[in-house]
């Protein structure tokens, strides 16, 4: 391995050690909160509401809750891991070393892009253990999750960088991604709601994220594939190259 | 060579602050170079632009050669920092603090390995290599920041007040340690508020203030430059508090009550 290997794999392993040092609430409170979703709207209210589009409720409700699971598990593990450093002045210690702006950004992405994706694939084989849960479309499906883990691991890092105060992580979790997830349709269909609020979840970027990787496991959608894909490459592209450039200018990172 | 080649540097905080107006500095391979001034000069800013931590706002800066912003990899491998603040990761074990740190700068695992092992027992954390750096004692978290800073083998070792709030037994043991790898062609820049420190290890010494360097040279020359019988009573020349001086002290009559 050359130098510039070594120092991006340590600085990746560093934050999925970080992670994995805290898995009681990293990894398995993330699993639990899932569980619960699946048990209350899947099985609980799936009993009442049974087929939703010809798919049975719990199988169009999973979908979602993996989407769900990988974008919040990016985000907060990547905002609290820079804000914590940031808070310590650990993050001197990275700053300091040979690593340019670019593989900095990267490693911290990766982090939370990892803890995304253990949380997602664990949801994944438990639902698939509860229920028949399909694959339809894997080729819109792999690059759909990839981009939304990658989307959300860039904006946890661009939240952890402008934040100065814990209180500003939560704000953003709590008040803001939240409620655009929940509202996204990942419980139930923006098809079915009345108006205002169906065409006013075509203005939430998230309800295109869940839509395709619904798409990708049951072949049901709301929006075009090609559109929305389009749409989610080019946000997680225009997201890096902001990051990049705050990275690059020391951004609240170097006085 | 010159290990340290400070041009002109300049740092404006957005807040207007002035911290660096203009500073050149000049230190050689090998030296053991000290950097005193009273608090708020700009020490630590001119550390901190030289590792990157501080981005300048004019001048340059060369570490070995290398410019620290536009060759900023090769300067930042040359240089180790022992930062004046604990500035360790709390999730992390004494061994993985010094491992992280030797791979952010390339090095390759088994050496990382053994260096790792040998820094452990020459600062006596053998023994904690497994605890979390929080439960550390005060003592140990300065003698893991030395470990760190020189972990990577840095031609250029900045130590930043090192020896701050330590007791003088460990004092003691960190003044050895600079001194032997001194002696083995690390060039050292340290900034220290203990002036009996600074005289008994540097080579020379410049004295900063308000941004500014305002003298320099060795111990004698800079208590010659001030008119004064010592370094303390040049630095204290410095601050404007002669008054404070020992010798002046101990002139004055004994006031009987």
């Amino acid at each position: 391995m050359s130098a510039a290997q070594i120092r991006f794999a340590t600085l990746w392993r560093r934050e999925v050690n970080r992670f994995m040092k805290i898995k009681k609430q990293t990894l398995g409170a993330p699993l639990l909160e899932t569980f619960l979703y699946i048990s209350v709207f899947g099985a609980a209210l799936g009993s009442r509401i049974d087929m939703l589009h010809g798919i049975d409720y719990v199988v169009f409700v999973i979908p979602g809750l993996i989407m769900m699971a990988w974008s919040t598990n990016a985000f907060s593990n990547n905002s609290s891991s820079i804000l914590q450093q940031k808070f310590q002045g650990a993050i001197q210690d990275q700053l300091s070393s040979p690593a340019s702006p670019a593989e900095l950004l990267l490693a911290f992405s990766l982090g939370g892009f990892m803890r995304g994706l253990i949380v997602a694939v664990l949801t994944f084989i438990a639902s698939a253990l509860l229920v028949d849960l399909p694959v339809d479309h894997v080729l819109v499906l792999i690059p759909s999750l990839f981009l939304v883990g990658f989307f959300f691991s860039q904006l946890g890092v661009l939240i952890g960088v402008r934040a100065e105060q814990f209180d500003d992580v939560a704000f953003a979790q709590t008040f803001v991604l939240t409620p655009l997830i929940f509202l996204g349709g990942v419980f139930y269909s923006a098809a079915l709601l009345p108006q205002p609020y169906e065409t006013l979840t075509h203005f939430n970027p998230i309800y295109y994220m869940i839509n395709l990787v619904r798409y990708g496991f049951v072949g049901y959608t709301e929006v075009s594939i090609a559109l929305s894909l389009l749409a989610l490459t080019a946000a997680t592209a225009a997201l890096f190259l902001i990051n990049l450039r705050l990275f690059s200018k020391g951004y609240r990172l170097r006085a | 060579m010159k290990a340290l080649d400070i041009k002109d540097l300049e740092k404006r905080y957005p807040t207007g602050v002035e911290a660096l107006r203009g500073v050149s500095l000049e230190v050689e391979e090998g030296e053991l170079f000290g950097l005193l001034g009273p608090n708020g000069a700009g020490k630590s800013t001119l550390i901190h632009c030289t590792t990157g931590l501080a981005q300048p706002t004019g001048g340059s800066i060369a570490v070995f050669g290398h410019d620290a912003i536009d060759n900023y990899a090769e300067a930042r491998q040359a240089v180790g920092l022992a930062p004046q603040e604990a500035n360790i990761d709390w999730f992390l074990t004494a061994e993985e603090t010094l491992d992280y740190h030797a791979g952010y700068f390339g090095m390759p695992r088994r050496e990382r390995r053994e260096r790792t092992k040998e820094l452990l027992e020459t600062f006596s954390l053998t023994e904690k290599r497994h605890e979390r750096t929080r439960t550390l004692s005060g003592g140990m978290k300065r003698r893991l920041i030395l470990a760190r800073a020189v972990m990577h083998r840095p031609r250029l070792l900045i130590l930043d007040e090192p020896t701050a709030g330590v007791d003088v037994e460990l004092r003691l043991e960190l003044w050895h340690y600079v001194q032997k790898i001194n002696q083995e062609g690390t060039t050292i820049l340290l900034t220290t508020h203990y002036l009996e420190e600074a005289e008994q290890l540097c080579d020379r010494i410049a004295f900063i203030a308000e941004g500014q360097i305002v003298a320099e040279g060795t111990s004698d020359e800079l208590a010659r430059r001030f008119q004064v019988p010592n370094l303390e009573d040049a630095y204290l020349a410095l601050v404007g508090r002669k008054e404070l001086s020992r010798s002046h002290i101990e002139l004055e009559p004994e006031v009987s009550s």
